[in-house]
Order: C-alpha cells, then structure tokens, then sequence
C-alpha cells in the first residue's frame, strides 16, 4: 500500500514538473533556445505565492493567479529586454544570458529572502483524503490535478485557438509566418510570458506542499532540462509524459535508495537518455 | 561519369520536394541547374553536397557510393560547395578563411598558408586578405566562399547562385572567375537566376519546377522549350527573343 | 606591442617582489589560479564555441584525486595529479561522444547535470570523505608533499603552469586544430562542408581544457590542503571560469588573463565590503555582469578594446 501511495505521490509531482516544463519546451521548439534560468522562474513563483498569503492573506486561487501574472510579466520583461538581441547572436551570448539571469535571480533571492527554507502557511487546503485505501494530502492532490489540467490548457491552448497556431507557425518558419502577417517578436514575447507564467504557477502549486528556499531553482532547472530531453525537443504533450515519468522514477528512487538519490538517480537518467535517445519519447532532435 | 545522381527523390513529411531527378556529369562540364524558386533546386543540390540524405535514389561519385556520407566525408573525397546565403566565417580574416580550407589537405600550417595565399590571388581578394570576413559587402563574401571551396582542392564544386547580386562589372569579373576554376580542370555544377551566366557558362542545364527535372539539354535548346519558357522564364526572356 | 609580452612576462616574475607580503602574495597565486582555470575552459568555451557551464566537474576530480591518494595511501598529494588527469579526460570523452553529435545545447545542459550529479554523488560517499571532504597533509614529511608555509613557492609553480597552458593555447591558435576550432565556432555548416571533422575536433578540445581544469583543480587542493564536494564541484567553480574568460574576451590568448586580472582583486575587494553575507553579493554582481556581458559585448574586454582603441588613436592623432 505504501509503494501506491509512493507512486501516485511522484506522480502528482510530476504532474507539476510537466507544467513548468511545457514552458521550456514551448521556447525551445519555437526559438531553439534553452532557458537556463526556468528553474529560478519556479522559484520565483513560490515565493510569490508566500508574499500573498503572508500580505494579503490570499488564498490558493488569489496565490496562484499571483504567481502566474507576475512570472507572466517577468517572462515578457525578459524577452524584450534581453533575449530578443542575444538570440541572433552568438551562441555564448545565448547561453551566457540566461545563465547569468539564474546567477542574478537565484543570489537576489537569498539575499532578500535569506537561504532559510520557507513553508507556505497552510489556512484553506489541509488534511488529507482516503482515495480507495490510499491516503493524499489535500494540498498535492489538488496542486497534481490543477497542474495538470493547465498542462492541457496549454495544450489546447497552442493547438486549438488562433494565437496558438500563430505561435506555431513563429515556430515553424519564422519567414513564412511573417508573410502571413504574423509578428514573430510578438508571438515570441508572448511565448516568454506563457512559459514563464506556467513555471510560476508550478512553483505556487508546489508551494502548498513542500518548503523551499532560493536553491531550488537550481534543482527545479535542471529536472526542467531532463523532462524536456525525455520529452522530446519541442513537445508540450511529450513534456507532460516526461514530467509523469520522472516524477515517478523520482519518487520511487527516494522510496527504493533513499532521498539523497532522487536527484542523482534523474541526473544520470539524463545522461543515459543522451547517450541512447536523445531525441526522447516524441521529439523531432 | 564523376559524379552520377539516380532517381532522388527527397521527402519532408508528406511534402515531396525533389521527385525522381537524375543527373550525370562527366569531369570537366559545366553543369547550369535553373527553375523557379521552391522548385527543388536547393533541396536537390543538398542531397548531391552531402547535407540531406536522400529519402530515395543514390550518389556517385567517382564509383564511390556517397548517398548518406557526410558533409565533411564528401569534401574529403573532393566535392565542395557554396551556400546560397553567404556563410563565412565572419570574425576570421579573408586569408584565415581560406586557411581553413585550405588545411583539408595541407596539415601543415606552412603549406597551408601558401596554398591560401596563392587562392587568394587568384580570386581577387589579395587586397582584403587581413580584413575580417564581416567587413566584405555580400559579392566578397561569395567570392571568399569560392575561394575557400577552392582550396580545399575539389574535383567537384557546387555552386550555388554563387554569383547572385552583383553588379554588370562584377558579374563579368565573376564569370570570368568561374572559368578560371573550370581551366583548372575543375567540374562544377551551378544553380542560378540570371540568365547570362547559364548561357555563357553552361554545357548543359537541367530545368527544375515542382520537384521534377522537367527539360535537360544545351542552353539552346532550353531555351526555345516552351515548357520551360513557361514555368519558368516567363514573358521576359520571350521579349528578348522576339527584340531584333 | 611587441614589447608587451616580455614585459608581462616580467611583471609577473617580478610582482611577489614589488608588492611583497602574504596579502599580496595570496591575491597573486589567486590570480594566477584564476586564470589558469579560465585559460583551460577557454579552449572548449572559447576557441570552440561549446558553452560548458559545468566545468567544476573537472576541476573537482582534478582537486580530489591529490588528496585521494594522500588519504588512502599516505602518498605525496602530487602523485594524484596524473590520476586526476586520466580520469578527467574519461569524463570529457563520456559527455563529449553523446552530445557532440547534437545540437549545442545538450553539450551545455549535460555539462551542469552531471556537475551536479558528481556533486551530489561524492557528498555521499564517505570513501572520498563524503559531505566534510578530505584534506592533505598538515605538515609537510618531505618538499614533495608541497605544503608550503609561504605563498612564494606556490605563486611560480602555478605561474609555470600558467605559462605552459598559454604556450600550448598559443600553439593551438597558429595549427590546423586551432583553425577548426575557430571555424567550428564561426559556422559548423560551413566548416562541415570544407571537411572539417566537427565531432572530433569538439571532442579533441574538450579533452585537452579538462586535462588542463584538472591540473587547476589539483593545484588548488594541493596548495589549500582541504577539498570538500562544494569547493570542488560546486556550480560557482564553474561560473567563475566562465565569467573570466567571457569579461576578458573567450577564444582569445590573453582574454582569461585579463578577466581575472580584473574579477580577483573585484572579488577580493567586495568580500571586504560586503562581509559575511558577501559572496552573496558578490555572486548577484557576477550575475548582473555576465547578462550585460551576453547583452552588450559577448566579446569581453579584448573586444571592446579592439573596437574603442582605434577612435582613441585617431582622437589623439587629431589633439
């Protein structure tokens, strides 16, 4: 009964790993670019989600839309003001800017919020339901549903309504989209501001269970990186597989090792998936 | 033959874009391939360079079977290429440049460097040689990608629209240009726009439109085909054939 | 410029003895393991184009093999140098074969997971001395064992090191391999279609930068006498050879020297002002330059001077 409960734990997890890694992929498919600075975006999103409870008392849906709109603006901040001149560029540019952005974010965050690890003070989701023999915490069950449910809004999101298509069609052929009237910088800042938005979200979701300090973007980042590698390059639908996944594999290698291996067992699946497939479960590498 | 191209076809998806082309060179012609843009002439220009696999049909060149070797396996056995967009290695001088090309078969930096000089010469570019490759407007550049295919010591080269955007002058300069590399005994194969060049230039040229090779022969002939007057020389060249 | 080089070479034969003391003394051997750091990434990162930002990995192994071997087995600390070497060079071959094949992304964002992973990993295992780390001998039983009192000697054994790590980036510059390198870096399409062997060539420079990171890496451990996973592995290891190759400008000879010419004393200094809670703001510093750096002038300090220096000459020629 344990191993179930385990089980479905790593998934709900994975569930949220899904959202904020459907972001990444999102960008990397449409710009071929990597965000080295995702994982601080979740991080940000967390402690968003404690400065409206602890100010303003809000609750999971106040916290939530919080976390999603600031990271939204923050995305499209960054976008405008950064990413769009280093992309053209060189290849260090690229990959110094946002590393450099995850150095500034990550370090501005210890040093407002200290290295301390935080916890959301939990007022309206608590307790836990008995769901056929298997105990959940209220918080994880509804951060797992929630997280994937706006997976799939993404999902349609980008599928199934006219921006969405546009964004697609940026990603496509960014020329022929510019001939069809489309305006890539446009779609791209929006593009930003979804990813980012969702990885806030994620990091509010997973506030309501786990407590965190500024380090965990680092952590968060770099599942980030696996998901999408597993997921396949560009893939929404392959990153929520991925995120399940690993979850999963995350879950039960704490269960199985102990906890320190979590995080080492995900580190070198990544690797493995580099050596064997790396274009993952449904990329286009 | 040196290099023997059989029923290539080349599919993205569902989308065919080169559709069962052939193509036969004998060492030491000149090769013009012409069509409309979105024609297949790129497409199957990569397949014949060695940057797309053919989905189907072969490559073969000088006997060896080259249909899925590399880029870099197909320069080593002498085939080199231009790219229709400029792709210079802009913080590197002129004269770096062609270094590059030139130590496929010089290890040496010595001979390396003389081999590239002696390039450099020869196609025009010696006053430039220790500018920075950005500095050049786009006919240097093309003219650099020539000379730095060019040291790489080809049997074979692929040019593509190398001599797109030039002024009258320096067309003539160019052509005459290409004609220097083909005294060195040099093969080539040449996709282009303009007119002139083909026709001065080529032996004989493929007509490209829709994926097919839909004409082939002297640029006399292709040029009173009506089926490729049509689909691709259109009512300008017709004036022109009709002008006393 | 012709006389710029003996005279650097000069001043840094000379400098323990023009600004004399400990304090002085221990920024220079900083200095100079700075640049040493960032000299070796330089030639992956620089020459190359393929951003590690995991480099640590190497600088790590490098840094505990010394005091490995002088743990399990009493030996000189030394004698792990050339062990720290093998197994880096297994390491670049191991992340370099998959990933060189794809695009560069994966070759960036393997380079920090398995940083991270070996981090992790050694933090657990108490063999190499797991999350408190090793640490050389306190006292000295022999000169081999390289525990020096006084920074001096330290400072011109790395300065040797240092030098042999240009000499080899010099030469690399003026040969065939440097050449492809730069052209890889400028253009892999273009290089590939000349019959540059892409992979092998990534592959080639990855194993000499962490052959050369390893050496830092020992250099350190040797002259500190204690490595733990985080001063080893650690992500910041890796940002500082970075951040002092890209300020003074990755991919050219003198780039690294200049970063660190610039960052060591800047990094001493706002440890000072900042204190305790410092290299927190030390790091936002980092952070904050390394984005304007990719934003303005991804070149660095050579860069900005090659393009400003010319409007100075003619300002003055015109005064």
């Amino acid at each position: 009964m344990l191993l179930v409960q385990v089980i479905v734990g790593g998934l709900l997890l994975g569930a949220i790993y899904a959202l904020f890694s459907s972001g990444l992929t999102l960008i990397w498919g449409m710009m071929n670019f990597i965000n080295f600075a995702h994982g601080e975006f979740v991080m940000l999103g967390m402690y968003v989600a404690l400065l409206v409870v602890v100010w303003l008392g809000g609750g999971p849906a106040a916290f939530g839309f919080a976390a999603a709109f600031a990271l939204f603006v923050l995305g499209v901040i960054v976008y405008i003001s950064l990413i769009r001149h280093v992309m053209r560029g060189p290849m260090l540019a690229q990959i110094l800017s946002t590393f450099g952005l995850a150095l500034l974010l990550r370090y501005t965050a210890f040093w407002i919020f200290s290295a301390n690890f935080v916890s959301l003070p939990q007022v309206s989701l608590s307790g836990t339901v008995n769901v056929a023999g298997i105990l959940m915490p209220v918080p994880q069950l509804v951060a797992g549903i929630a997280a994937i449910a706006l997976t799939l809004a993404l999902h349609l999101l980008l599928t199934r309504t006219t921006v969405g298509s546009q964004l697609l069609a940026v990603a496509e052929d960014r020329n022929a989209a510019m001939l069809m009237g489309i305006r890539p910088d446009r779609m791209q800042a929006l593009a930003w501001g979804l990813a980012a938005g969702s990885a806030g979200i994620a990091g509010a979701l997973m506030a309501m269970s786990y407590p965190w300090s500024p380090s965990v973007g680092e952590t968060f980042g770099l599942t980030a990186f696996v998901v999408v590698t597993l997921g396949g390059f560009g893939s929404v639908p392959g990153a929520m597989y991925a995120g399940l996944i690993i979850g999963l594999i995350q879950a039960l290698s704490a269960y199985w090792f102990g906890p320190i291996y979590k995080d080492i067992v995900v580190y070198a699946l990544f690797a493995a998936l580099l050596w064997l497939r790396p274009q993952g479960l449904m990329g286009k590498a | 033959m040196l290099l023997s191209a059989q029923n290539i076809s080349k599919a993205f998806g569902s989308f065919l874009a080169v559709r069962g082309a052939d193509l036969a060179v004998a060492e030491g012609e000149i090769i013009g391939l012409i069509g409309p843009n979105g024609a297949g002439k790129s497409t199957f220009f990569n397949c014949l360079a060695g940057d797309a696999v053919p989905t189907t049909g072969s490559v073969l060149f000088d006997g060896i079977d080259v249909t899925r070797a590399s880029a870099e396996a197909h320069a080593r056995a002498g085939i080199g290429r231009t790219f229709q967009v400029p792709a210079t290695f802009e913080d590197m001088t002129v004269l770096e440049n062609v270094m590059v090309g030139a130590f496929l078969r010089h290890h040496h930096r010595g001979t390396a460097r003389e081999t590239a000089l002696r390039i450099v010469e020869m196609t025009g570019l010696a006053r430039q040689s220790a500018q920075r490759a950005r500095s050049l407007g786009t006919p240097g550049r093309k003219r650099l990608e020539i000379a730095r295919v060019l040291a790489t010591g080809p049997r074979l080269m692929l040019l593509d629209e190398a001599l797109a955007g030039l002024t009258p002058t320096e067309l003539q300069q160019a052509i005459a240009l290409v004609r220097r590399i083909h005294e060195l005994g040099i093969t080539l194969v040449i996709v282009e726009h303009i007119m002139e060049v083909i026709m001065t230039l080529a032996q004989r040229v493929l007509v490209f439109n829709q994926g097919h090779v839909i004409a082939h022969g002297k640029p006399r002939e292709i040029v009173a085909n009506e089926a490729v007057i049509e689909a691709y020389l259109g009512r300008g060249h017709r004036r022109r054939r009709e002008a006393p | 410029m012709k006389w710029s080089l003996p005279a650097l070479a000069a001043l840094l034969l000379f400098y323990p003895f023009i600004l004399t003391g400990p304090f002085y003394w221990d920024i220079g051997v900083a200095f100079l393991l700075a640049a040493i750091s960032a000299s070796a990434w330089n030639i992956v990162g620089g020459y190359a184009g393929q951003v590690s930002v995991g480099h640590s990995m190497f600088f790590g192994v490098g840094a505990y093999t010394p005091l490995l071997f002088y743990h399990l087995w009493g030996l000189p600390p030394v004698a792990g140098v050339p062990a720290g070497m093998l197994v880096s060079l297994v390491l670049a071959v191991a992340i370099g074969m998959p990933t060189f094949r794809l695009q560069g992304h994966y070759f960036s964002m393997a380079t920090i997971a398995v940083a991270e992973l070996i981090r992790i990993f050694v933090g657990t295992w108490d063999l190499v001395g797991a999350a408190i780390g090793l640490q050389g001998p306190a006292v000295g039983r022999a000169w081999w064992d390289l525990t020096f009192r006084s920074e001096l000697p330290y400072y011109y054994i790395f300065l040797a090191v240092l030098a042999v790590v240009l000499y080899t980036t010099f030469e690399v510059e003026r040969s065939r391999f440097g050449y492809y390198l730069r052209a890889i870096k400028a253009g892999e399409r273009a290089a590939r279609s000349l019959g540059v062997p892409v992979r092998a060539t990534k592959l080639k420079a990855l194993m000499l930068s962490a052959v050369f990171t390893s050496v830092a890496g020992s250099l350190y451990s040797i002259k500190t006498g204690f490595i733990d996973p985080e001063s080893g592995f650690g992500i910041l290891v890796s940002v500082q050879m970075v951040i002092i190759a890209a300020l003074g400008g990755a991919g050219t000879l003198f780039g690294p020297l200049i970063g660190a010419l610039l960052l060591v004393p800047l990094q001493t200094a706002t440890n000072t002002w900042f204190g305790g809670g410092g290299s927190g703001l030390t790091y936002i510093l980092y952070g904050g330059i390394i984005v304007l750096l990719a934003r303005f002038e991804p070149g660095g300090m050579h860069e900005w001077w090659q393009r400003v220096a010319p409007r100075l000459m003619r300002r003055s020629h015109a005064a």
